[in-house]
């Protein structure tokens, strides 16, 4: 729902520069094993069924022989004016006032998939069944992340576990945040550089800083989300 | 430093090592010298409910990038890149993040097992007090008749193994991976011995260029060093407040690579040496220059008709990399995997050469790295052996040689000739199986070692390898069981065990000015530990390069195909490496960044080609070379020329546990033995034919599910 304003300073969001991505999937798996995200196996992949927190939507652009992929890599906006939250009947999806970002309470969901019904950005995953992860495979699991079960539906968190932290540790220090110093998985993977993440309340921020650049935009802006991510195109044939 | 450390200067010391890296440990959960403490005096990496993190060195490939594992309760959780490591600078591929699915996998080959070649009635689990002695007689065979076959990681393994057979004058350890072969570093390393005069793996400033030519390297997913060049590459674009680099790639298929650049230019396999030197003849033309001996006799016209590109395209891409400051040619693994293969990389080196390149920024350097793969033409004068009866005891680490070596070489046949095969796997493989004894090595992360060639490395660094965890299974450090048994078998080795041996490899080190030192070995090892290697500060490489002349070549170019009946094939390595990486479930299902698909092969076929032949999209279609044939279905792929087929690597595994098992097909079915100059596999320009079999097979894709739902 609207943006909740009680003079907080966080307000994280994340900046994806389409020029640097090469569409690796690093991203992909680093999401994955941070966040225990299970894998499905084949048949539900097939079936729509796989889930990826953060997934990079591959479009075909021209045809032979000046085809090429335009690689965007799609996670959850953490949008300011989020659809999927108004229509949860039991407010699982939630709008957190300190992080200023969309969360799931897993154990408020009763799996009715409205949210991702009014998802415009396909960023929320279902789980259609139990995790399968035999023993010992279970060892890796993080133990900062709750395990979804079957019939719960659940989304990119801006790894919020490690928000947490940061914000615990520089407290003990007794210090502000630094810039850089909390970076989720998918951010801290990336090969190629194509993700920065900070807080945006801040203008001297890295993020901040990155997210006037003349290549900006935001996905379905014109939804009036109000998403926390920014893109920036790609040059070349991407858009530049 | 002085041998005097005042008290003092000891804490400022001790103070900076805090600062740098707060977290970092230098003793693990295999510490060496077990001390007894009371309960409440938790261990150092057993605090509960902290994480601890340790540093060490990825093995999923040869690359070698630094890697911080976060350990909590004596688990390993996540892995991430190492921020201080040179070579991949904190970032880290999905095959690096995904390491705990081998380390925790179930299907590890818990001890040590006589396999007996996979007859089951037989099969036992043994011990290693009945293994060592087995090992120790096999070391005592004539040293003419032991083989050692070795992965591309570890090195600190390799070298004591090269130690051992010196010492004895046994055959020195061959080193196989299928990936090796893929990017073709022999042929790389041999081109640019001819090109510069040195046996070096050349290092390309992809960071600093402004115009790249790659022919047929795929440096973004699997060449040389994936992370290390991915980040060259977001640098090359936009690191540089005014100039963006421009990228141009020269492949039959559209690889990550192709696909990322600004420019694909799909040539016919086997053009790759006719194109470079065109552009050659076009660049001193472009430049004002004479033309290089090489490229005079040829004529560009009738090489772009011969590549099927426009000839006004090859004129106009000439005057930009003739144009730029900074322009960099790439030769890689499709393009010099052939049979013209050293010819053509040298080619492509050569126009290096002619833009003046040479050890500047942005233009080729040579490393201080050799490569360590031996070629496969000495893998085959290994199988030649084998066959002979000349071997009389095989040991494999870390190596799939029945499933990585292509089908008609006949491994697997020769293997069934040598008297006693000890694999060291930590999985039941497809070769392990077909092993006498499986003496599990430890899983990376529970073991000590070192990297030290790192292709991309632009400075000397050794990477160092220490264990997370505590060893879950009855598994031992193969470096440990050579040891042992060389000393029994009356051949010692000088070294008490393996982190005795690592300790004395990197003794050198200490004094070799890197960026940090210490009085004496302990120390020393401590930081090695606890930084995760040892590097030099400053950036810096040869940047003496001798150009050498260029050699008049004359390349046959592309075969000639019956139209709609016969394909160039492209073979391409994918996320799941060499094909070990089958077995973690997480890159399984991590969809392949061009067309999305998980968990199996796919054929691919331009969209075109496949209505002419009346395929669809998850038809199963029978591929055949000269040298076998697999079944597999059809992924409609715009962008590959419609004479060529692309199939990817990795799948097809009869073993190595249950998430790689019965999934997908092995095309190294379809692979020739043949190797070119350099001995590197000749793979890029086998000519196949597909068949319809009548059957479906949907394709589990991520992308757009049209089609696929309600037909499963």
């Amino acid at each position: 729902m609207a943006e909740v304003s009680k003079g907080i300073a966080e307000k994280w969001g994340l900046v994806v520069d389409q020029d640097r991505c090469t569409g690796c999937n690093a991203c992909v798996v680093a999401c994955s094993m941070e966040n225990n995200v299970p894998f499905t196996g084949e048949d539900n992949v097939a079936f729509g069924r796989g889930t990826y927190w953060i997934y990079n939507k591959r479009m075909w652009e021209g045809a032979y022989p000046e085809v090429a992929p335009a690689f965007q890599p799609v996670m959850c906006q953490q949008c300011g004016s989020a659809p999927c939250e108004p229509v949860c009947p039991t407010f699982a999806a939630v709008h957190s006032e300190e992080e200023q970002i969309n969360l799931q309470i897993y154990n408020r969901c009763i799996g009715t998939r409205y949210c991702a019904n009014n998802c415009p950005y396909h960023a929320r995953q279902f789980n259609f069944q139990d995790p399968d992860i035999p023993e010992p495979m279970n060892s890796y699991l993080n133990p900062d992340v709750t395990i979804r079960r079957r019939g719960v539906m659940e989304k990119c968190t801006f790894c919020v576990q490690r928000i947490v932290a940061g914000r615990q540790t520089a407290s003990a220090e007794d210090r502000p945040l630094r810039d850089g110093e909390v970076t989720p998985a998918c951010v801290a993977a990336c090969p190629s550089g194509a993700l920065v993440f900070g807080d945006l309340s801040d203008p001297s921020s890295r993020v901040s800083q990155m997210a006037q650049n003349e290549r900006q935009y935001k996905l379905m802006d014109e939804l009036g989300t109000r998403p926390k991510v920014t893109y920036l195109k790609g040059g070349g044939r991407n858009g530049g | 430093m002085s041998d005097k450390i005042t008290r003092r200067n000891f804490l400022k010391i001790a103070g900076a090592g805090a600062a740098i890296s707060a977290v970092l440990t230098g003793c693990g959960p295999m510490s060496r010298y077990i001390v007894r403490r009371p309960y409440t005096e938790m261990p150092e990496y057993n605090q509960t409910g902290l994480n601890t993190y340790y540093a060490s060195t990825c093995r999923e490939c040869a690359a070698g990038c630094g890697i911080i594992v976060r350990t909590k309760e004596g688990r390993a959780i996540t892995i991430e890149g190492n921020p201080q490591h040179p070579l991949n600078r904190g970032r880290l591929c999905a095959r690096g993040i995904t390491a705990q699915q081998g380390l925790y996998n179930p299907d590890r080959v818990f001890g040590p097992i006589f396999q007996a070649r996979g007859d089951t009635g037989r099969q036992a689990r043994t011990s290693w007090d009945e293994a060592i002695p087995l090992v120790s007689e096999a070391l005592k065979s004539p040293a003419g008749q032991i083989a050692f076959l070795l992965g591309t990681a570890p090195d600190h393994l390799y070298d004591l193994v090269t130690e051992w057979t010196r010492s004895i004058g046994a055959p020195a350890p061959l080193r196989y991976s299928a990936l090796a072969s893929f990017e073709g570093r022999s042929t790389l390393q041999e081109a640019a011995n001819r090109t510069f005069g040195k046996p070096a793996l050349p290092y390309f400033d992809l960071a600093n260029a402004e115009v790249v030519f790659s022919f047929g390297a795929n440096f973004l997913e699997t060449w040389l060093s994936p992370v290390s060049y991915s980040a060259a590459y977001g640098d090359m674009r936009q690191a540089r407040p005014t100039r963006r680099g421009y990228l141009v790639a020269f492949e039959a298929r559209q690889s990550l690579t192709a696909g990322n650049a600004d420019e694909w230019i799909p040539i016919k396999p086997g053009s790759e040496g006719l194109v470079a030197l065109a552009l050659a003849r076009l660049v001193a033309e472009a430049r004002g220059e004479a033309t290089p001996a090489a490229a005079r006799s040829i004529d560009p016209a009738t090489v772009a008709e011969t590549a099927g590109i426009e000839p006004a395209k090859l004129t106009e891409l000439a005057r930009l990399f003739a144009a730029s400051e900074h322009s960099l040619a790439i030769p890689g693994g499709s393009a010099i995997g052939q049979h013209e293969g050293l010819a053509i990389a040298q080619a492509i080196l050569q126009l290096n050469v002619q833009v003046n390149n040479l050890g500047l920024p942005g233009g080729v350097f040579l490393t201080n790295s050799e490569q360590p793969t031996t070629s496969l033409t000495e893998v085959k004068s290994l199988v030649q052996k084998m066959n002979d009866s000349q071997v009389k005891v095989l040991f494999i680490h870390a190596a799939n040689p029945v499933f990585e070596l292509p089908k008609v070489l006949g491994f697997e046949e020769a293997l069934a000739k040598v008297p006693l095969v000890i694999s060291f796997a930590t999985f039941p493989d497809e070769t392990a199986m077909l092993s006498d004894y499986i003496l599990p090595d430890h899983s990376p992360l529970e073991s000590f070692g070192y990297q030290r060639m790192l292709a991309a490395a632009d400075r000397p660094v050794y990477s160092s390898i220490q264990p997370v965890v505590a060893p879950l299974y009855d598994t031992r450090a193969t470096a440990d069981v050579l040891l042992a048994a060389a000393a029994a078998a009356g051949s010692p080795l000088p070294y008490t065990d393996e982190v005795d041996f690592v300790q004395q490899m990197i003794v050198p080190l200490i004094s070799a000015g890197g960026f940090y030192t210490a009085p004496e070995i302990q120390t020393f090892w401590s930081r090695w530990l606890q930084y995760g290697g040892w590097w030099v500060t400053e950036q810096g490489l040869d940047a003496e390069i001798a150009a050498g002349s260029s050699r008049p070549a004359t390349f046959s170019g592309p075969a000639a195909l019956e139209e709609d009946k016969q394909f160039y094939l492209v073979v391409f390595p994918t996320q799941l490496g060499d094909g070990a990486g089958a077995n973690r479930p997480w890159l399984q299902e991590m969809p392949d960044p061009m067309t999305t698909l998980t968990w199996n092969t796919w054929v691919e076929v331009n969209p075109e080609t496949a209505d002419k032949l009346g395929i669809h999209d998850d038809d199963v279609v029978r591929v055949t070379t000269p040298y076998g044939a697999l079944e597999a279905s059809v992924y409609r792929y715009p962008a590959i020329r419609p004479d060529t087929i692309a199939i990817p690597f990795g799948q097809g595994h009869t073993a190595l546990g249950r998430w790689a098992e019965g999934r997908g097909a092995n095309p190294a079915a379809l692979l020739p033995a043949a190797v070119n100059e350099a001995g590197d596999l000749a793979f890029g320009d086998v000519i196949a034919s597909i068949a319809l079999t009548g059957k479906r097979r949907p394709l589990a894709r991520v992308e757009n599910r049209e089609g696929v739902y309600g037909e499963h």
